[in-house]
């Protein structure tokens, strides 16, 4: 039995590691949302703060850097998400399950081509969708003069919405369609049969059945458009989403205040998705129930040998969550008897890293250049290069550059 | 309330292919009548015609004497049962009776009452709350009659609904189909290509084959006076003697086979004359073990292959001198302990009991 150990360890390790690889980064981001230093980091480890969560912290230098809770960039961009994607559900649902409809009703070749031209968005880059919808509206926008038209088709969001529409509406379609390839036709044909008219079909037998689809479909549509980056930077103009202001940061250098967010949104996702599967669960639950009296039955009849029993079963998570806690226990120990918390740690951190940046000044200072040195020193600083590309007054035949 | 169906030269095409062709039935109000024959013969084909899913080619169907041509299925006066049923599984059965009274605008009370008469007619009495997969497959079967009665129709079209039933429940299934149609009264149409169900529900069936119907007429007509070939091969069991037209009296034909020469009573529009190759065909209950004293009007020697035992009745294989394979059975009241494999034995046959028909293509393989 050996090598039934070996093959169980080795398919651990395996587990682990790809788990490591899948959480990790996600699991180190999250714990540097919790150190005070400027940059986000777990070692060196400054203080326990929640700083990052509220207000930030205004550095010695006089730079502020907000926190999640003050920084306004943040707050615009996710609400301009938000309102983007309830936009693109609300469009791209109807268009993705029209479609797929559509697609039930094509027979012969057609339908071939007809699936081709519907995934194609999917394929294009999202660049190209983002800058054609900029070109396309900016066109439209001029026609028309000042007014209305011209609003719309300059309005970042509005653009936002129309060009992730474009591919987000393919996903929806895919979804639909294979709900739809396990639609029973004969189900429209009965209710048809019995006096249903066509759009009672819809709403009574095809809707509901695509219910599952249509709420699947319009969580994938909201998560692709609050996520996009690459067409939303072309069309987005002169606003700002979640994405473009954390890019923005990104280029300026980033601030552990974006890890306090990463962390909010991983537990409002954790929290949405434990919340889905006990409500699952409940509802199966409340199924076996009325299950149960048949099972019972057939328990009686002797058909089914064992003894049933529906009870409390230890989950099979355990592990993981006494891992998890023994872990936190140990990290909130070691900080407490260290004293890397609250505020006098944090006072103390900046008042090491005032003098610190004092004492470089100081040597700055001392190390002051010389007039010389800074207008190029030896090396000549002040002659003219200007001819090594050529004849000087090429440039200026055509006015030169501006 | 019910009404006739007739169907006047009704032809369907897909393509260059014909699924019905030139189809003339009468079907009176209020009859228990059957359309049988293989699969791909064109039987659902004319049920979706008459129910609307399906617009002939050629030909028109006409409803208590009324043209149904341009009339959707939902404006039509007829009920469907599908093959699957196709109950709604996100109702729950109270649900998917009154379905077609929801869509027409009942009220909720006077739904709700209706399904309750329904559920009492089909007797699943206070099971309306339930789910449809809660139910086993013959209260499904039941539902989705309810469901179908629901709105009164006129005429009632089932298309093969027993068939993904088991044996006992099949042949339960076939005793309430039949009281209920009396109770309600309405004109029933089924499809099948289980002769037994036909021959044992239907006031009348019509055999079809290739888009055509070979014959139609009362279930024993059918059965002991097939038209044709296929009709004799198709509805029941047949054994068929090949040969010769030998000779025709006023009403007896005599046929010349290798294996003997054979007499059949005559029935009308039989287009025989003396030469023409022909087919008699006897079934295997109507052959006999001559007892002494017993005369019949044919005798035909037989080795006997193999039996087997199925109840009720022992059938026998044997074959004839000419290498012709032929069936014959015996009551299991009748001791038959004497013959086994290679015993050579002497049958008989009534004139009466046997068809004598122009070759023409069998069911049979």
């Amino acid at each position: 039995m050996k090598s039934t150990y070996f093959i169980n360890f080795m398919m651990g390790m395996y587990i682990f590691i790809f788990f490591a690889y899948l959480f990790g980064p996600l699991i180190i981001m999250s714990i540097t949302a919790f150190n005070s230093a400027e940059f986000p980091s777990i070692s060196p480890w400054e203080c326990f703060s929640f700083r990052w969560f509220n207000e930030g912290k205004i550095a010695y230098d006089g730079q502020h850097l907000a926190g999640l809770l003050s920084d306004w960039r943040l707050h615009d961009g996710i609400i301009s998400s938000l309102i983007i994607g309830a936009g693109v559900v609300s469009l791209s649902v109807p268009i993705g399950m029209a479609a797929a409809i559509v697609l039930t009703q094509v027979r012969s070749q057609l339908r071939d081509i007809y699936y081709s031209i519907s995934i194609m968005p999917v394929l294009f880059p999202g660049v190209i969708i983002g800058i054609s919808t900029v070109v396309l509206w900016d066109r439209i926008a001029g026609l028309g003069g000042d007014g209305f038209i011209s609003d719309v088709g300059r309005n970042g969001i509005f653009l936002t919405i129309l060009a992730q529409t474009c591919f987000i509406s393919t996903y929806c379609f895919l979804i639909f369609v294979a709900r739809l390839q396990r639609f029973d036709q004969t189900q429209e044909e009965a209710a048809l049969d019995l006096g249903a008219t066509q759009t009672q079909v819809f709403f009574k037998i095809l809707v509901p059945y695509l219910m599952p689809a249509i709420a699947s479909a319009a969580v994938i549509a909201f998560l692709f458009s609050f996520e996009n980056y690459n067409t939303t930077v072309f069309s987005i103009l002169s606003d700002q989403t979640l994405t473009t202001v954390i890019a923005s940061k990104v280029r300026l250098g980033i601030s552990p205040a974006l890890s306090a967010l990463a962390l909010t949104i991983i537990a409002l996702t954790v929290i949405a998705a434990v919340t889905y599967e006990i409500l699952r669960r409940r509802s199966e639950k409340k199924y076996a129930q009325s299950q149960e009296i048949f099972v019972k039955e057939k328990a009686a009849s002797g058909r089914i040998n064992k003894e049933y029993k529906a009870g409390f079963k230890v989950p099979k998570g355990i592990v993981a969550i006494l891992l998890i806690l023994v872990f936190a226990t140990y990290a909130a120990t070691q900080i407490v008897k260290n004293d890397l918390y609250g505020q006098s740690c944090i006072d103390a951190a900046d008042q090491e890293k005032k003098s610190k940046f004092l004492e470089q000044l100081q040597t700055l200072e001392s190390n002051e250049l010389t007039e010389e040195e800074l207008s190029g020193g030896s090396l000549g600083g002040t002659e003219d290069y200007g001819d090594i590309f050529g004849d000087p007054s090429l440039f200026q035949d055509f006015g030169g550059f501006d | 309330m019910s009404a006739d169906v007739e169907l006047n030269n009704v032809s369907v095409t897909f393509g260059s292919f014909y699924a019905a062709k030139s189809v003339n039935v009468k079907i009176n109000g209020g009859e228990f009548f059957s359309f049988l024959g293989p699969s791909g013969c064109g039987k659902t084909t004319l049920l979706r015609a008459i129910s609307g899913f399906q617009d002939p080619s050629e030909g028109s169907v006409l409803i208590d004497n009324k043209d149904m041509s341009g009339i959707g299925p939902n404006k039509r006066p007829t009920s469907l049962i599908f093959q699957n049923l196709a109950l709604f599984p996100l109702m729950s059965v109270s649900e998917n009776i009154a379905f077609s009274l929801e869509v027409r605008g009942v009220s909720k009370g006077d739904r709700q009452k209706r399904a309750n008469e329904l559920l009492e007619l089909i007797a699943l009495e206070g099971q309306g709350e339930k789910k449809v997969h809660q139910l086993s497959g013959g209260q499904k079967q039941r539902v989705a009659i309810a469901r179908a009665l629901a709105v009164e129709p006129k005429v009632l079209l089932l298309d093969e609904p027993l068939s993904a039933l088991d044996l006992k429940l099949r042949q339960r299934m076939r005793t309430e189909l039949r009281e209920i149609q009396k109770r309600v009264n309405i004109t029933f149409i089924y499809i099948t290509h289980d002769q037994g169900e036909a021959l044992t529900m239907s006031d009348r069936i019509a055999v079809m084959n290739e888009g055509e119907i070979e014959q139609i007429g009362p279930c024993d007509e059918v059965y002991n006076n097939p038209l044709t070939p296929f009709v004799a091969t198709f509805v029941g069991e047949n054994n068929p003697l090949f040969g010769k037209v030998k000779e025709i009296n006023q009403n007896k034909i005599k046929i010349e086979t290798p294996d003997g020469d054979f007499v059949s009573t005559m029935n009308e529009n039989k287009k025989l004359n003396i030469g023409d190759e022909a087919i008699a065909f006897v079934r295997p209950e109507s052959l006999f073990l001559p007892r002494d004293g017993d005369s019949f009007d044919n005798l035909i020697d037989v080795n006997i292959e193999s039996f087997e035992f199925e109840g009720n009745i022992k059938n026998f294989y044997a074959t004839l001198k000419s290498g012709t394979k032929i069936k014959f059975s015996i009551p299991n009241a009748i001791d038959t302990s004497l013959i086994s494999s290679g015993t050579k034995l002497q049958l008989g046959f009534e004139s009466t009991k046997s068809s004598i028909l122009p070759k023409a293509q069998l069911a049979i393989d």
